[in-house]
């Protein structure tokens, strides 16, 4: 039996490592930016403080607990103490972002105000880049380098297409050019792109037109989902064949009597022709309503009245209260 | 007076069915599908309720009288409400799991391969409906009859194309009745004599901790792939292991009996009630209707040819007799009665109902999760 919690075990940690590598903070993206802000997206005191738009391009949920918002990226890597401008984003509900959704941060240098208000402010850094760093500190998420003039613009700048970006380049810490820039119009949490809005099924009319290619993602999605289920039924199989043997060999083992007399049993079992031929019967006649015994009594006699109590009238009369 | 008469008589039959009658209304199929139930028995206890719907949809009546499915604040609406907001379905999902018996599948899981191969049938339909200008949501719902799942087909539609949901819905529960006329001629066109002689070993004893490990392992697998189909295969396993678990037999009764057999009424009668002719009578409707054919054909062929391909890799008594590839479309048990009626023309003794039974109930998940792939693709 222990072998088959074995196997739970495995499935079950096979899950929280699958759905570890779901959660990848690798699809996280600094969206939007804005740090002279005058009159535009105000927080929840009504203040009108620089803002960053994180935007999680992935489509799962994502955890951003534990990673790291700066304009100083020289404590990175490093390990140690935390450096003063990394601001850790904290536990929160919404720190699960759902899949390709926005959430906003305020550098106001405020992070007694809430766990959205960063304990630094880009309009006072001597850097002009905001950075989103993993939670071990290591690794650099991205980075989005503004103008300076940034900081005296009421603009906002960004990723032009919602967190597209040329990986290969942005490893080599270089970005294509076009991948960010001053954005039209403001849209804090919320997409950048604001050129004409084609719908979910336009775009699939316009991309599979015919419907092949989802065709094809869907039978390879059914057949996977029921190969796992094959996978799952064959360890089943293994594991129940597997107890199986190992219980008879065990018993075998202690008392070679005993299994001399379980396998006189097995042959018992084996039902001869007679047997079989005699609960045939007994269905057929069950079946067919022949049984032989019947729950009344049909006869010409005279029944006899036998005594009842049922008929004794002083016994369904209430009877007195006892004093 | 006279004229008091006059105006009042002619009121009231302004009000009463003649007056508002038209051919559409006459024409409805509700008698058929009631004439199918109780003289055929083809699934009665669907083509009954859907039979009486579709007549009480079609009485005429003046707007506003608040009696019709479709005007707010009518009885027929508040019960068609399960139906739009696609509640119905996964209880009737509870019940069929609390009925379902998965130990054919536990025993030889290789025929769960099939459930999935007969989904074919499905996005078959949907590049037809494509190709014949339905908009990609109408094509998904229309695509769905062929998965063969009538409470599958009218959440899909319910949320995909709710205007096109009672022709939908009457053309899966139709063509789910009529599995034994529609199936048998594919199933003899595809195979050869020899094929279905084809003897499969008896399955073996499933313990009953396999059987309760089942729903448990399937919805963690399923679920975590496709959520979408959560409302379906959460309660499709939740049914079973209420059924398996052995402790909960009062509430797997309820599920599978009275639970089940309220909604079964309830959905019948609301999508019958559905199908008004000012609703119902397009070319369309007709269209649905074709395209249904077709993907329950397609998708009969695709569980045979898919079992006579896995074939060519089977050696001995693990072949698989192709006349239970059509299993794989979850008309549960219907599809299975098929292959067992067509084994035994060819072979009095052999009994193909049990193994046929596995590509069955895959079917069922196979179509859940197909449908939950079409949500998550078009809604």
């Amino acid at each position: 039996m222990k072998s088959i919690y074995k196997y739970i075990f495995t499935v079950v940690a096979l899950f929280a490592v699958t759905a570890t590598f779901g959660q990848s903070v690798d699809d996280l993206r600094l969206n939007e930016m804005m740090i002279k802000n005058v009159d535009n997206y105000a927080d929840e005191y009504g203040r009108h403080v620089p803002w960053v738009e994180i935007f999680n391009t992935a489509y799962n949920t994502v955890n951003i607990t534990g990673c790291y918002l700066t304009d100083d990226t020289t404590g990175l890597a490093k390990g140690g103490e935390i450096p003063t401008r990394w601001y850790r984003i904290p536990t929160d509900q919404k720190m699960y972002m759902p899949q390709r959704s926005f959430l906003i941060f305020y550098l106001d240098n405020s992070p007694l105000y809430g766990p959205y208000h960063a304990n630094f402010n880009p309009a006072e850094s001597k850097t002009h880049y905001i950075a989103l760093i993993s939670a071990n500190g290591k690794e650099l998420l991205d980075i989005v380098e503004y103008p300076v003039e940034l900081r005296d613009t009421a603009r906002t700048f960004g990723y032009v297409k919602d967190g597209v970006r040329d990986p290969k380049a942005f490893k080599q810490g270089k970005r294509e050019a076009g991948e960010l820039d001053y954005l039209g119009e403001f849209t804090p949490a919320s997409s950048n792109e604001t050129g004409e809005k084609i719908s979910k099924q336009d775009k699939l009319k316009r991309d599979d037109p015919y419907g092949i290619g989802m065709a094809i993602i869907s039978m390879a999605v059914v057949f996977t989902a029921l190969i796992m289920i094959y996978i799952m039924l064959k360890i089943f199989n293994y594991v129940t064949r597997r107890a199986t043997q190992k219980s008879k060999a065990q018993e075998q083992a202690v008392t070679p009597a005993k299994a001399m007399a379980s396998k006189a049993g097995e042959e018992d079992d084996t039902v001869d022709g007679p047997t079989c031929a005699a609960i045939g019967t007994a269905l057929h006649l069950h079946f067919g309503s022949m049984h032989d015994e019947e729950s009344e009594v049909i006869t010409i006699n005279m029944p006899s009245k036998h005594y009842s109590p049922w008929a004794q009238k002083e016994l369904t009369m209430k009877r007195n209260p006892r004093r | 007076m006279l004229e008091f008469f006059k105006e009042g008589l002619l009121q009231f039959l302004s009000y009463s069915g003649f007056g508002n009658c038209t051919w559409g209304h006459i024409i409805m199929i509700g008698l058929v599908f009631i004439a199918l139930g109780i003289i055929k028995e083809y699934e009665p206890l669907l083509l009954v309720p859907i039979g009486f719907g579709i007549i009480i949809g079609n009485i005429p009546f003046t707007d506003g009288l608040q009696v019709g499915v479709y005007e707010n604040g009518a009885v027929l609406n508040y019960l068609y409400f399960g139906v739009v907001k696609g509640f119905y379905p996964p209880l009737i999902f509870l019940g069929i799991g609390a009925m379902t018996d998965f130990s054919a599948l536990i025993s030889n899981p290789k025929l769960i391969l099939i459930g999935a191969a007969a989904q074919f049938g499905i996005f078959a339909a949907y590049i037809t409906a494509l190709l014949l200008d339905f908009t990609p949501m109408e094509a998904g719902a229309i695509g769905i009859i062929g998965g063969a799942d009538g409470p599958t087909a009218i959440f899909i539609s319910s949320k995909l194309a709710p205007s096109m949901m009672g022709a939908i819905a009457v053309s899966a529960y139709s063509y789910m009745a009529l599995v034994p006329v529609i199936q048998p001629p594919i199933m003899r066109l595809l195979t050869t004599p020899q094929e279905r002689l084809i003897r499969m070993r008896p399955p073996r004893a499933v313990s009953h901790r396999e059987k309760v490990l089942f729903p448990m392992m399937c919805i963690l697998l399923t679920a975590f792939l496709v959520p979408t189909g959560l409302p379906l295969l959460g309660m499709l396993f939740f049914g079973n292991l209420l059924k398996e678990s052995g402790v909960t037999k009062r509430l797997a009764n309820t599920a599978s009996g009275p639970l089940v057999d309220i909604v079964t009424i309830l959905i019948g009668l609301t999508v019958g009630a559905s199908t008004q002719a000012t609703n119902f009578l397009r070319p369309a409707s007709v269209l649905i209707f074709v395209l249904g054919a077709f993907s329950f054909v397609i998708a009969t062929a695709s569980g045979v040819l898919f079992v006579k391909f896995f074939n060519l890799f089977l050696k001995g008594d693990n072949k698989i007799n192709p006349l239970i590839g059509n299993a794989g479309v979850s008309a549960v048990p219907d599809a299975a009665r098929v292959s067992l009626v067509e084994g035994q023309k060819y072979d009095r003794t052999n009994f193909l109902l049990m193994h046929a039974m596995g590509p069955n109930v895959a079917g069922v998940i196979g179509s859940a999760v197909a449908a939950g792939i079409l949500l998550s693709f078009l809604y």
